[in-house]
């Protein structure tokens, strides 16, 4: 079978991981069972998946999982995940991938070190974040309409902003807004950036602690993840929109953020179809929506549906508004759209408007009651998840 | 230098509290490798080139020098390393190669033996070898180096048979996973649920094995994870292969 992409994930709970191995077993397996088994796991294709463009056309690729552990997403582990990325590449490459996108951490590990990717064979890479940027500046343009706030009048904080995706939002919002704060641990790549928008007529600030910034910004970006949520506290307005980019997403509304909008970004829903086999729908992509998907995943799909076999996202600090209008015509010519709000709570949108919303685009084929159950049941699954995790502390 | 640390360390640690544990651990491995020598010479009878029948025996012998080397690195800590090749579950994996061997199935003793059973004791040996001291480590290790060239020996001989028929060399490699990955399965899982293993010479050895820097978990982890990687050599479907391993009882 011809493989027209593949990709590179993890997955980011022990749960997320017990739902995978339980698919594959038939059966679930003991929570002690699984932290023992899961890092000796080498990566793997687990899944076919099918995507179905709103054109028609359709894309086979494979879903192959790097089993990084989920308590293993963070800096001290990087030279053990980025074999195990580098692993799954020669993965994709041996299965005769034409283009791999790298979903998650995979795509951090990596976008800065396309040099470490195996020998190709025809296989090209993309990190996937110029989609992924594109859907993050969208749902902030959205959510400033849904909440009634002028873009041009506020103040944009992006947290993480040297980062490919940061540095991208940046480029991407600065021209919408009044002044931009950039916040990154590394003050050389900082200023680089801050020099780079100024070049273009943008108030910048830089700090590389978020308490070197005033507490006017009102629409805010994590593009990484936070070592706190906390952080954010007193440092913004207290009415901010927030956008969880970071991965992994650990912003959740709580009382003392009440005012504040805080929504995931950089993700994607599909209008056509998407399938796994075996069946993964809602263990891999668990979203309260359907067919929601990663931008950085979304973009491989999007580009094989194009068969624009290319390394669209490579490197570090290359994407531009052009790239991302480029990537999001492709994405939408394939009706690959921004997916619906929602957060930890759940989601900020209702299930029945966002599902009208997608008939309104597909008439004829009878989702809203689909849309609801499906819903319905993600939302009961994400709470009995939740109610799980804080049983196992 | 690093001999002369190694004897020291093996003389305090192996003489006291950890040589029982390193005993049984012998005596896993010393069984292991005369079942090996045993499987090998019963596969020299169903060789049909005077070649391969040599190349069997030759194999015999170099397991049997294995199982010696095993036993005297025991005798330099001063125990006693028993086998036994009719306990429990070694008995059912020497039954699983016999039945290849009555079928005159070669391939399918390449499979147990090469794949399934080497795989178990390469990735096992080489985790011992890392944290067991002085000889007793280095002797882990090199067996566990010199057992990974037999397998890559065989695996020449089984791509170019799975070139031949994909599927049925799929099927017949997923009737053997079950018979024999099932026994090792359970001889690898963290706790022995079907009584004693026969081997062990009092107590079941896998609790004690943190004392000794090991875990049942990890020896599982390692030779499961070997297991997958040399199915992938093959050319085995991942995905396939991910789940015949996670339907293995636990």
């Amino acid at each position: 079978m011809t493989v027209d992409f593949a990709l590179i994930g993890h997955q980011e709970s022990w749960q997320a991981a017990a739902d995978v191995l339980a698919i594959l077993r038939g059966a679930p397996l003991p929570d002690d069972e699984i932290k023992d088994i899961l890092p000796w796991i080498p990566p793997r294709a687990i899944c076919h998946v099918e995507v179905g463009s709103s054109t028609g056309a359709t894309a086979h690729g494979l879903y192959i999982d790097s089993f990084i552990p989920p308590d293993h997403l963070e800096a001290a582990y990087v030279q053990e995940n980025t074999a195990r990325v580098r692993a799954a590449a020669a993965c994709a490459i041996n299965l005769g991938a034409k283009i791999v996108s790298l979903g998650g951490f995979s795509s951090i590990l990596i976008e800065g070190n396309f040099d470490q990717l195996p020998e190709r064979k025809g296989t090209v890479f993309t990190t996937g974040n110029t989609l992924t940027v594109g859907l993050i500046v969208q749902g902030i343009k959205k959510m400033c309409t849904l909440e009634g706030r002028n873009l041009r009048r506020s103040t944009l904080l992006v947290v993480g902003a040297t980062g490919d995706v940061g540095s991208g939002c940046a480029r991407c919002l600065a021209p919408f807004v009044k002044r931009v704060q950039i916040n990154a641990r590394n003050e050389a790549r900082l200023r680089k950036l801050a020099a780079e928008l100024q070049a273009d007529g943008v108030q910048v600030e830089i700090a590389t602690g978020l308490e070197g910034f005033s507490t006017e910004a009102d629409v805010v970006i994590c593009a990484a993840s936070l070592a706190s949520p906390s952080l954010l506290l007193g440092r913004i307005a207290r009415d901010a929109i927030i956008c969880d980019a970071g991965y992994p997403k650990n912003l959740s509304p709580n009382a003392h953020m009440a005012d504040a909008k805080i929504f995931f970004g950089g993700l994607g829903q599909i209008v056509g179809t998407l399938k796994f086999a075996p069946n993964f729908d809602g263990i891999l992509n668990r979203h309260p929506f359907p067919r929601v998907v990663h931008g950085c995943l979304l973009e491989g799909m999007a580009l094989a549906l194009e068969k624009r076999f290319e390394p669209f996202s490579r490197g570090r600090g290359f994407i531009t508004p052009d790239r991302v209008e480029e990537i999001e015509g492709i994405a939408a010519h394939h009706g690959i759209h921004l997916a619906p709000f929602y957060n930890a709570d759940g989601p900020l949108e209702d299930c029945i408007a966002a599902a009208a919303s997608f008939d309104s685009v597909n008439p004829g084929r009878g989702t809203v009651s689909n849309t609801r159950t499906q819903c319905q049941n993600t939302i009961l699954l994400l709470n009995a998840t939740d109610a799980r995790s804080r049983e196992n502390g | 230098m690093g001999t002369l640390i190694g004897l020291n360390c093996s003389t305090v640690e192996c003489t006291s509290l950890t040589a029982p544990i390193w005993q049984d651990i012998l005596a896993q491995a010393v069984t292991g490798e005369l079942m090996a020598a045993m499987n090998y010479a019963s596969l020299s009878e169903i060789c049909k080139d005077p070649a391969e029948v040599a190349d069997a025996l030759e194999h015999a012998q170099i397991e049997r020098g294995h199982a010696a080397r095993f036993a005297a690195e025991g005798r330099k800590i001063g125990v006693a390393v028993p086998n036994n090749v009719d306990a429990m579950h070694w008995k059912r994996l020497r039954e699983a190669f016999l039945r290849c061997v009555a079928e005159r199935d070669f391939i399918g003793c390449l499979i147990v033996q090469e794949i399934m059973l080497e795989s178990f004791a390469v990735a096992s040996y080489a985790r011992v070898g890392k944290v067991a001291p002085g000889t007793l480590g280095t002797t882990f290790a090199s067996i566990a180096a010199e057992e990974e060239e037999h397998v890559d020996h065989a695996m020449a001989i089984l791509q170019a048979e799975r070139a031949l028929d994909a599927q049925r060399f799929d099927d017949k490699l997923h009737r053997l996973h079950i018979e024999v990955m099932t026994t090792l399965a359970k001889m690898l899982a963290k706790e022995c649920k079907d009584g004693h293993c026969e081997v062990c010479h009092a107590t079941c050895v896998k609790p004690a094995l943190f004392d000794v820097s090991l875990s049942a978990a990890e020896l599982r982890g390692a030779s499961l994870q070997k297991y997958l990687k040399t199915l992938d050599a093959l050319g085995l479907p991942g995905e396939t292969t991910l789940a015949w391993v996670t339907q293995l009882p636990i």
